[in-house]
């Protein structure tokens, strides 16, 4: 039995655009280390087309292929024909998702527990209680397959004691004596609200310094990206629904997360059932922005209103472009320009600066190997920095890098942009969390 | 085709991860960048040295199992088809640089480096190697050896014969033997390296090639012409020429093109112009102001309406960027597009370029023209779809026409893609009976079994 392809048929213009020139072989990450042509963009192109014109079908083999791929848009950044293959692998597997379901551990931790934030909290708490039986180092050894090889090996941050939902107050407003200038939604995403609260706190104390009044409601969950990516189109649009019914009336919604925020900016791509759900979904991701983004685009702080935490005063600083800030977003020049801003800090571009880290969500986990080694290009460039501190803006990309460069035995600290700011005096208490987890180190 | 037991022994030649055979492997190697050709292999095979690969040739040889050997697969004219099944052997991973002599200013390397990463590390030393297929980010220097590859710098620099000075070959039969030298001049025998530059394939499989590069020029500089008549743009490239300046580019590209790269990366070109004329001048500092000043006063006085000269190298960049943005321009613009390349004498451009309109005009068909104007190569592309019947068949109609214009204007109908598959059915028209009989003959020397990309320049 055939299985239908309704999803990838949604992306055959993009699919037609590519010509074969080969370009994408010289800068995909994924084809750099093991040379195949099924790795490579114009490989999973040409197997795409098959499925399209009816050469072939699609099969487990060719979804295999599909899953072999970091998502991260390098190839489509260099395409000359400009051919989307990126919208192909995730169509690919949405269409085999529909047809044969998920696997058992991805369907368990999908269906059951990411669309429920309390029982995911739960179950997140439950799970780490039984890491402080294990060697400090933190890493995780008895979790469901989803989670277990992030933690084979791996140097993972702690679950956090305290998650963000219990250290922030609904509304935060601007300190006494600083107007408001904005209103907005803060979207915490899954990693800042259960492994890195410290960093949610930090980003949201800066924004409320600059006159911003947030709002972290409560009724936001998670923003589905690892769920739709990997092909479940009907779980992520349930989880798409409930975080675009919470927050759409809000002016704006600010992430820290770059995957959260390139996630929730593709419902509409993606998800939509109808015309008018695309609409709406639309609407929804014009709203959204990343911390660096409305620093820069819609507060435009100027340079002498940032302040630099003293625990970095003269610091080398790198910075580090998630893919799915800089390739996914546009987004570049803005985090540049708050850390060249800072002063206090030494600013240095890194050779390699928009390479992707290698995690690609469930790719580190099916090629874990492979994501090493492309991880290990990434610390060449930050070596060759002489940088003490890669600033990003990507819980994952964190992970991944500071498991590389700890493999690598290097003392280089690895944090989110937000950790840098200083608020200034009179910026929101929030009392201190109680988290093993000091701020920039696991 | 392959057995199990063909299999094993690849396997244990290799490595069983360089052995590819699952359908989806096998559907990846069946094509290359031109738009109609897919057959697929019956098994790749990854090589990872010039041992290995004469290891795998013996036994295809041995069991004639037909052998199409791949570097980066980005040909344009069918050359890397496994269209009689059999082997693919993959190149890529053989590409390591063995040593550039900046003294002698030659370079050495393997079969499968990537062209931009040979001018990469040949910019270390200063060194360039010139041809420059605009596939430079995927062809493979094997792969630029056996299609005698060129590129817009070919008006100063020529191609890649030009630039070989030795290659080492596993024959179809399976030895390794050296061809020519490492030196510019060498006369002992025949020149054997050359009968393979540009035999698609066909006589042998290159592991490793020594070819001459050059010294950086100190000096660059882009202009732009812009005109509203395209054969205008034609005649200034022969004036240019024989006012004594040799630019290393001269690049033409007609309106649709410049809108087909506004529409992908809007990049300021003008959309209402006719044709632009894009050049390169290099040289030393002093010698390449003048030639700037000779291009511009040339242009401006013989029909250009807009003359820019770069104001940095980023400007120029951006400009050369456009033309390699046109290529893909082209291909992406139909399901199915046939690229023409064919050379006509420089001073026929304009009548040949009027020819082309005149043949795709009749039937209502859509095409547009690129090329390397400095040395009349151009490529002229008819836009359709092999899945409209009617609409296809008109345009090989037309592209028959206008090859058959080109020989008629006294030129050839492949300039710099090769025969491979695309063009087989003109080989007659271009070449005498005698003279193809000739290099059957020498085919069959070099290849006995008929094992060595078959199928390919002539049928076989």
């Amino acid at each position: 039995m055939a299985i239908p392809t309704p999803e990838l048929k949604k992306f055959e213009k993009d699919v037609q655009q590519c010509m074969k020139c080969g370009f994408c072989a010289y800068f995909c990450p994924v084809y750099r280390q093991d040379q195949m042509e099924k790795s490579l963009a114009r490989g999973k192109n040409q197997l795409v087309r098959g499925i399209l014109s009816g050469r072939q079908e699609l099969t487990q083999g060719i979804v295999d292929i599909m899953n072999k791929c970091l998502l991260c848009k390098t190839c489509v950044y260099f395409c000359p024909a400009k051919a989307r293959i990126d919208r192909a692998v995730t169509a690919a597997r949405a269409d085999l998702v529909a047809a044969k379901g998920l696997p058992l551990a991805k369907r368990f931790v999908f269906h059951y527990i990411l669309p429920n934030r309390r029982l995911f909290g739960l179950f997140l708490k439950v799970a780490s209680w039984f890491q402080h039986i294990l060697p400090g180092s933190g890493r995780f050894r008895h979790l469901p397959e989803f989670l277990y090889a992030l933690g084979r090996g791996r140097h993972i941050p702690s679950i956090a004691d305290t998650f963000l939902r219990q250290q922030l107050p609904e509304v935060l407003s601007p300190p006494a004596g600083v107007p408001v200038k904005a209103r907005a939604a803060f979207f915490s995403g899954c990693a800042m609200e259960f492994a890195f609260p410290e960093k949610a706190v930090a980003l949201v104390r800066h924004l409320t310094s600059l006159g911003v009044e947030v709002t972290f409601d409560k009724a936001q969950g998670c923003c589905g990206a690892a769920v739709y990516m990997s092909g479940d189109f009907e779980t992520g649009r349930k989880m798409a629904l409930k975080n675009v019914e919470a927050l759409e009336n809000y002016d704006f919604i600010i992430t820290g997360c770059a995957t959260c925020s390139s996630g929730l900016k593709e419902y509409a791509q993606y998800l939509a059932r109808d015309e008018e759900e695309k609409k709406r979904f639309e609407r929804f991701a014009s709203k959204v922005r990343m911390y660096s983004e409305f620093l820069s685009d819609e507060l435009g702080v100027p340079k002498e209103g940032y302040k630099l935490r003293e625990a970095f005063r003269g610091k080398k600083v790198t910075w580090h472009d998630p893919c799915h800030l800089s390739r996914h977003q546009e987004i570049r020049s803005q985090p540049r320009d708050v850390l060249k801003s800072l002063e206090g800090i030494a600013y240095v571009e890194m050779p390699n600066a928009d390479a992707c880290c290698g995690l690609g969500g469930s790719f580190s986990i099916h090629y874990y190997d492979l994501s090493k080694k492309i991880a290990d290009e990434k610390v060449q460039g930050i070596l060759a920095t002489g940088a003490d501190v890669v600033a990003t803006a990507c819980p994952g990309c964190i992970i991944q890098i500071r498991d590389a460069l700890m493999r690598h035995r290097k003392d280089i600290e690895v944090v989110h942009i937000a950790d840098l700011m200083e608020p200034g005096r009179g910026a929101l208490r929030v009392p201190p969390a109680r988290t093993k987890v000091t701020a920039g180190k696991a | 085709m392959v057995s199990a037991d063909v299999l094993e022994s690849l396997r244990e030649i290799v490595g069983a991860e360089n052995v590819l055979d699952s359908p989806e492997d096998l559907d990846t190697y069946a094509y290359d960048a031109t738009s109609t050709w897919f057959h697929r292999p019956d098994v790749v095979v990854m090589a990872t040295s010039t041992e290995q690969v004469a290891d795998v040739v013996k036994l295809a040889n041995e069991k004639k199992i037909p052998l199409t050997p791949r570097g980066g697969g980005s040909n344009v004219s069918g050359g890397s088809i496994p269209i009689r099944g059999g082997i693919v052997l993959g190149l890529v991973k053989m590409n390591r640089i063995l040593s550039v002599d900046a003294d002698n200013r030659t370079v050495t390397c393997e079969c499968g480096v990537i062209l931009q990463d040979l001018n990469l590390e040949l910019a270390k030393s200063k060194l360039f190697f010139p041809p420059d297929p605009q596939s430079f980010l995927s062809a493979t220097v094997g792969g630029m050896v056996a299609e005698n590859s060129g590129g817009p710098a070919g008006v100063k620099y020529g191609v890649v014969k030009n630039y070989v000075l030795g290659l080492k070959v596993v024959l179809p039969t399976g030895e390794i033997v050296h061809f020519g030298g490492t030196t510019m001049k060498n006369v002992v025998g025949y020149d054997l390296a050359l009968l393979i530059t540009g035999s698609e394939g066909t006589l042998g499989v290159v592991c490793e090639a020594t070819m001459k590069v050059m010294t950086l020029p100190p000096a660059k500089q882009t202009i732009i012409a812009v005109f509203d008549d395209l054969g205008d743009a034609g005649r200034n490239v022969g004036r240019i020429l024989e006012s004594g300046i040799l630019p290393a580019k001269i690049e033409l590209l007609d309106n649709w093109v410049i809108r087909s790269i506004e529409k992908i990366q809007p990049m300021g070109l003008p959309v209402e112009a006719g044709a632009l004329l894009m050049f390169e001048v290099d040289g030393s500092p002093d010698v390449v102001e003048k030639e700037t000043q000779g291009v511009v006063d040339l242009c401006s006085k013989h029909g250009a309406h807009e003359v820019k000269v770069a104001s940095d190298p980023a400007e120029a960049m951006k400009y050369w960027k456009a033309r390699s943005a046109g290529f893909a321009a082209v291909f992406g613009a139909a399901p199915t597009v046939l690229a023409e390349d064919v050379t006509v004498p420089r001073s026929r451009i304009p009548d040949f370029i009027e020819r082309v309109d005149e043949i795709c005009k009749k039937d209502g068909l859509e095409y547009t023209v690129i090329g390397h104007a400095g040395d009349g190569n151009l490529h002229p592309s008819v836009l359709t779809d092999i899945m409209d019947e009617a609409h296809f068949n008109k345009a090989k109609a037309a592209v028959d026409r206008i090859i058959e214009s080109a020989v008629e204007f006294g030129g050839v109908l492949s300039g710099e893609h090769g025969i491979g598959l695309e063009k087989q059915k003109f080989l007659r028209r271009a070449v005498d009976e005698k003279v193809i009989d000739l290099m059957k003959q020498i085919k069959a020397v070099f290849d006995p079994n008929n094992i060595m990309n078959p199928g390919k320049i002539w049928e076989s």
